[in-house]
């Protein structure tokens, strides 16, 4: 009896087809190709992960609350230009630097809140003006030509963002410990707190939330704000991490992201939404683009199997959802 | 529970309330009044204008003239907010609440417990799901329905009375329901009255609006009569009139009104 209730507890959260997916994955590549589940492998893996991760975990909460971002991959490639840049120019130090750089990106996911909220216009007009207007100041501020980055590491903000330690055989770095307390702290954020239960409800049901005096329209701006940070902040470890700082990095990642994001559950449309969830689908992509290329099928055929996985993925949901529904 | 009386009773008084859209008169000088502890049925035909006077009180729609009176001091209810602010609270029938979210979520949305810290902003989830499982019991669900269910799962009948618990337990004084029962099955629509009848219990004032002129006779404490935007009765006694004399007025078959 609590076993079966347990199993159908289990089953009736939107993460368990992420889940098994991943599950999936890791057994296909790894029968196929054992070098797949090598500490090597697993650590490169990670380290990759984290980047594009980062930005996921933003825009669960964005997506949650019925918005969403395409500016995050031009956010990602001008935040580490605007630092160097800075810092090259010997105009500030690289830790002033830094923080300019995330300043500017908290400004520039102002703007687009502001827009959505203010002036009313669709998230997706927006981040898109957002995404040429970014990109544009990017490539114009450097020619189009990649900024130099210092590659001796050592510096304290290398050694905090990407400094790397070996735990067993494995070499994990320490955008991976960022991912993960970001993960815990949104996560968090999004199931355990009245702020969580606003976004949630903004997304859901904005003018029933309003009724009740929940400010939707600063909910909305705040995780505006959170989505632009985090974009710059990952594109900043990048950067260190590839010693590159090449303004026309992160384009396409919008989508990719967002992909991450609605394979592992959340809702494109606002109201539900998982971190456990989107964790599952950054892992889900990024070890189907590493697993490919391992077992030997051209790099250059992963967009078919991440379409189909969105596909399926899709139809997974909103079959669960309708028998969910149905049962009542 | 009820915050300051007025001397005579009288919870709201809305006086010679103007509505126009464009050039359609919805309302054309109404008066209309809710005692304390009372319900009221609004009735009238498609179009007197039931909906547009309850709007104008609930702060959905603004009127274009009249005043209105809370507890005997003048109000200016511009939003839902003020208006839920006065203590007065619509239930609609599914709007007001959001479907993903759980029922002990929806509850609170706006006000929610914090444990701990403030800085941590926790919800007291045990404390949320405590108060909403008493209060589901109070408005008289019969079925065992965890708080924790979303919304969604929820029938029409369900959700509705949600939307009462929740006025009930944030002291409004005022609870507006406009046609609750339509499109719900004959035991949801007895649900509903008896949720109804148990706001009015615990000392809440109602409006009720429903088409169908038996619902409104078993539940009601005086009946308002509205055609073409005006108040064409407002004091019929469901005790001593039939409900056949009430279709006559809204018909308007009977200009003098059912005296009791
Ligand atoms: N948003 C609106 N725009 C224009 N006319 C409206 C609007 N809402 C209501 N009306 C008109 O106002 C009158 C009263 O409508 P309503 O208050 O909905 O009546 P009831 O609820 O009694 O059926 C009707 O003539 C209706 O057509
Ligand atoms: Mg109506």
């Amino acid at each position: 009896m609590e076993n079966r209730s347990l199993i159908a507890r289990l089953t009736a959260r939107p993460e368990l087809g992420p889940f098994v997916l991943l599950l999936a994955e890791l057994v296909v590549f790894w029968s196929i190709n054992p070098e797949f589940l090598s500490p090597l492998n697993i650590s490169n893996t990670l380290s990759f992960t984290v980047e594009l991760g980062l930005i996921a975990l933003a825009m669960t909460l964005l997506m949650t609350s019925g918005e969403f971002d395409l500016s995050v991959g031009s956010v990602f490639g001008f935040a580490p230009v605007l630092m160097w840049t800075l810092f090259n120019a010997g105009v500030t130090s690289l830790g002033l630097a830094f923080v300019v750089a995330l300043v500017v990106a908290a400004l520039i996911g102002f703007a687009n809140g502001w827009f959505v909220t203010r002036v009313r216009i669709s998230s997706f007009l927006v981040t898109l003006g957002m995404l040429l207007v970014v990109r544009g100041t990017a490539l114009f501020i450097t020619d189009g030509f990649p900024q130099r980055t210092w590659s001796a590491g050592g510096h304290w903000l290398a050694e905090v963002l990407v400094g790397d330690f070996y735990v067993g055989p494995f070499r994990l770095y320490m955008s991976l410990f960022w991912f993960i307390l970001f993960a815990l702290l949104l996560g968090y954020v999004l199931t355990g707190t009245k702020a969580g239960n606003w976004i949630q409800a903004a997304g859901g049901n904005a003018n029933a939330a309003r009724a009740r005096g929940v400010k939707v329209d600063r909910v909305k701006v705040a995780l505006f704000m959170l989505s632009a940070t985090l974009a710059g902040f990952a594109g900043i470890i990048s950067s260190i991490r590839t010693s590159a700082a090449n303004p026309n990095s992160g384009q396409g990642y919008e989508l990719e992201v967002i992909a991450m994001v609605v394979i592992g559950g959340t809702a494109l449309t606002g109201g539900r939404g998982t971190i456990i969830g989107t964790v599952l689908g950054v892992l889900i992509l990024r070890v189907m683009r590493n697993g490919i290329v391992l077992i030997g099928v051209p790099g250059l055929a992963y967009n078919i199997f991440i379409g189909a996985i969105i596909l399926g993925m899709m139809t997974l949901h909103s079959f669960l959802d309708r028998r969910h529904q149905g049962a009542n | 529970m009820a915050r300051q009386h007025s001397a005579d009773g009288t919870l709201v008084r809305m006086v010679g309330i103007e509505k126009s859209y464009g050039r359609v008169r919805a309302l054309d000088g109404v008066d209309f009044t809710v005692r304390e502890r009372e319900i009221v049925g609004l009735l009238g035909d498609n179009g007197a204008g039931k909906s547009t006077l309850i709007k104008v009180l609930s702060g959905a729609v603004p009127a274009t003239g009249g005043a209105i009176y809370v507890r005997g001091e003048k109000a200016s209810i511009r939003s839902t907010t003020d208006a839920i602010g006065y203590g007065i609270e619509t239930i609609y029938q599914d709007s007001a609440l959001v479907t993903q979210l759980s029922i002990a979520r929806n509850l609170f949305l706006g006000r929610e417990p914090i444990k701990g810290p403030r800085l941590l902003n926790r919800l007291d989830h045990e404390r949320m799901n405590r108060v909403a499982g008493e209060l589901l019991r109070r408005v008289g669900i019969s079925k065992n329905i965890p708080p924790t269910t979303p919304i969604g799962s929820l029938s029409g009948g369900e959700r509705q009375a949600v939307a009462i618990a929740r006025a009930m337990y944030f002291d409004s004084d005022l609870i507006i329901l406009d046609e609750p029962t339509n499109n719900l099955g004959v035991a949801e629509t007895q649900g509903v009255l008896s949720f109804v009848r148990n706001a009015r219990d615990s000392g809440h004032s109602c409006i009720f609006i429903a088409h169908n002129i038996h619902h409104v006779f078993q539940v009601v404490d005086r009946i308002v009569v509205m055609r073409r935007g005006r108040v064409v009765a407002d004091d019929i006694d469901p005790k001593t009139s039939s409900v056949e004399a009430v279709e006559r007025v809204i018909t308007g078959m009977t200009e003098a009104g059912v005296h009791a």
